[in-house]
């Protein structure tokens, strides 16, 4: 920041006194009668000084870098008053006086040496009558005067020094605060600044907020303190339970909104120790998962005031206070009674359709074996294979509707699985046999590659040959005339792998993550022309992941694909 | 000791599996006295006749084929009396609530008809 002038007075500011009075005096000595002049040359030559000497000051100025040279001015200035008071009339000049001036200027001078100068060139000045020889007698008292009055100059000097010396101390120390108080001006603009843009962060995130939380109406969003009051109540929970906010706010808990029994099951479930450990068991058991950080999502039974009961889907998560303890729990939940309605009513079509369908079938399937059996009325052989035709077609659709129920039943979690040790050789070699047929009409290879020791696993036998039958199947289905499907049965460690590698059409790269999705068909298989509904690689990746086995394709077009299935072994069979 | 042949009541809502049965009973060598479409109806011939075997179907309207076993089992006086159920379902639950109704065996629809007659000529064999 700039200072005003006064603070820092330039050269020119400090001559201007010196050079005003000097000029008084001339002008004096040319209008009042009396004031002489007594050497005419001296007095001139003091003139010409105090000329020079103001000369300097105003270049000095102009040029701030000669500056520390400034103290050359008051000294010249001793000199010009020294001259010109000895030419007017040395110890009786009238003009001694102004020597104060340029005593001042040094004085006020940074440094105590200056009072020690401005002391100096007093005397000096004070002398020069007396050196010049413009003191007729060698009047002693005219040399007291050259060292009385630079004493008494050099004492005010030091009083002015001191004083100055004080003011620039008090200066510098307002200059300091001024300065601090500029950085802390600064800093406070900044802080507004920072707290206006968080201020309006925060009520964008706000408003954010606010509006997520209005939005949200189809699930109920409880928020509760730790011990179950609730404390918030979202448009959601509003619509499920017909209580407003204020109803249910500050004066309701969680707990009261759930089956009693439930909480009880699982709390017993959870087995606390009975007594004063735990003080409410139900609201424990219900925020047992959050309080330990764990997000889990259980189905629970709501109840509105007036009974009726709501089943919901629900995510209990815990609320953490700035110091990181959990200060309460948030309850989002999802009415389930639409989606549970609609799984069984899936459940229910699925299984008329079955049934629907496995009755005509069973008919068809019965009366055409009757026409076969008959011994009465044998058939021709061109009748024997028409009915083949009629069998095959009647068994095709059966194994759709045996498909369809089934993957059905994998949806809703009902997999069955009839679970014993089983030896996967069998099924591996039953597969491949039952397939041989389906193979040599198709003019495909079908090799075998099964070890010695048969590995045994722990699992649904009947699944599991299902579940080779259809890889076998695809593969054969997939690959044209003259190629080979080469099953192989292999121990990798812990495990058991079963590999069916075919020199078929393959699969494109972007469609081997959609190749499990129910009724999903590959390019290459609408493109070919093979048949099949989309059902087999759903219903073998169900199987494999029921008994915990990793089903794994690699595949390139035109070349082949190969389909490997994991299986664990049992324990004792592993290492054999 | 008894050369009369077997009589059987058979049950199903459908009358072509119905006839299928009693077809597949016949060639059997057993005689069809009741061929029925409910279960009401199948409790009546079966109480009526007292016959020596019962083929019923699981699901039938009104009394189900499990509900006419149970009631076969609680009766002291049939107590001899086999039962063979019929159902479209295939899982083990449906397998094992035939077993808990008390029922002989428990055949799947689809069924081969020479099957179902070489069953009963082994119950007939059974009961000879």
């Amino acid at each position: 920041m700039g200072y005003l002038s006064v603070d820092h007075p330039s050269p020119a500011l400090k001559q201007l006194p010196t050079a005003v009075a000097f000029a008084i005096g001339i002008v004096l000595i040319l209008t009042v009668p009396g004031i002489e002049v007594t050497n005419e040359g001296l007095a001139a030559s003091g003139i010409a000084l105090m000329v020079i000497a103001t000369m300097l000051a105003a270049v000095f100025t102009r040029i701030p870098h000669f500056e520390q040279w400034a103290i050359v001015i008051p000294l010249i200035d001793f000199l010009a008053i020294g001259a010109f008071r000895a030419g007017t009339g040395g110890a009786t000049s009238l003009f001694s006086s102004l020597l104060v001036l340029p005593v001042v200027w040094i004085a006020a001078e940074r440094g105590r040496r200056h009072i020690v100068i401005a002391g100096l060139a007093t005397s000096v000045a004070l002398f020069m009558p007396f050196f010049l020889g413009q003191t007729p007698s060698r009047d002693i008292s005219e040399a007291f005067r050259g060292i009385y009055s630079p004493f008494i100059f050099a004492i005010a000097a030091a009083i002015i020094n001191e004083l100055s010396r004080q003011s620039r101390a008090q200066l510098e120390s307002i200059r300091r605060l001024a300065d601090d108080k500029e950085i802390i001006l600064q800093r406070t603009v900044e802080f507004a600044n920072q707290l206006q843009e968080s201020e309006a962060q925060i009520r964008a995130g706000d408003r954010l907020f606010r509006n997520v939380w209005a939005a949200v109406t189809e699930q109920s969003v409880i928020g509760t303190d730790v011990t179950g009051l609730v404390d918030a109540w979202n448009p959601g929970a509003v619509k499920l339970f017909g209580l407003e906010g204020d109803q249910a706010e500050g004066v309701r808990y969680v707990f009261e909104f759930h089956v009693a029994e439930e909480l009880n099951e699982l709390s017993r479930e959870l087995n606390y120790p009975p007594g004063e450990t735990v003080l409410n068991p139900g609201f424990s058991a219900l925020v047992e998962s959050a309080r330990l950080g764990r997000a889990e999502s259980r189905e629970w039974t709501y109840v509105r005031d007036d009974g009726t009961q709501v089943p919901v889907l629900l995510s209990v998560t815990k609320r953490v206070n700035d110091a990181g303890e959990t200060s309460g729990y948030l309850f989002v939940a999802t009415d389930v009674t639409q989606s549970r309605e609609v799984a069984r009513l899936k459940d229910e079509f699925v299984g008329l359709i079955s049934h629907e369908l496995r009755t005509p079938l069973s008919s068809i399937l019965g009366y055409l074996e009757l026409l076969r059996d008959d011994e009465d009325n044998p058939l021709s052989e061109e009748q024997t294979r028409y009915l083949g035709v009629a069998e095959r077609n009647a068994h095709r659709l059966l194994r759709l509707v045996g498909d369809l129920l089934f993957t059905a039943q994998v949806e809703s979690g009902k997999f069955p699985l009839d679970s014993h040790d089983v030896e996967l050789d069998r099924i591996v070699r039953g597969a491949v046999e039952s397939a041989r047929p389906i193979a040599d009409a198709a003019g495909i290879t079908l090799v075998e590659e099964v070890p010695d020791v048969p590995p045994i696993v722990h699992g649904d036998a009947i699944r599991l040959g299902q579940a080779c039958d259809n890889l076998i199947s695809n593969a054969i289905k997939f690959t044209p005339r003259g190629g080979t499907v080469t099953v192989s049965l292999r121990v990798d460690g812990a495990y058991a792998q079963i590999e069916v590698r075919d020199t078929g059409m393959g699969i494109a790269e972007s469609e081997l993550d959609k190749l499990y999705s129910r009724f999903f068909r590959a390019s290459t298989a609408t493109r070919n022309a093979v048949p099949g509904v989309g059902l087999g690689l759903t219903i073998t990746k169900a199987i494999v992941t029921a008994h915990r086995g990793e089903l794994d394709v690699e595949s390139e077009e035109g070349v082949g694909t190969c389909f490997s299935v994991k299986l664990a072994l049992t324990p004792a069979s592993v290492g054999r | 000791m008894n050369s009369a042949p077997r009589r059987v009541v058979v049950a199903d809502d459908d009358p072509d599996i119905r006839a299928l049965v009693a077809i597949s009973a016949r060639k059997a060598g057993l005689d069809v006295v009741a061929s029925v479409e409910d279960g009401e109806k199948a409790w009546a011939a079966i109480q009526e006749f007292t016959p020596d075997l019962a083929i019923l179907d699981v699901a039938m309207p009104g009394m189900t084929g499990l509900e006419v076993c149970r009631l076969v089992r609680a009766d002291p006086a049939l107590t001899d009396l086999p039962v063979l159920l019929l159902s479209a379902a295939v899982d083990e639950a449906s397998r094992e609530a035939g077993d808990e109704a008390g029922a002989r065996d428990y055949l799947a629809k689809p069924f081969s008809p020479r099957a179902l007659v070489a069953w009963l000529t082994t119950e007939w064999a059974r009961g000879e």
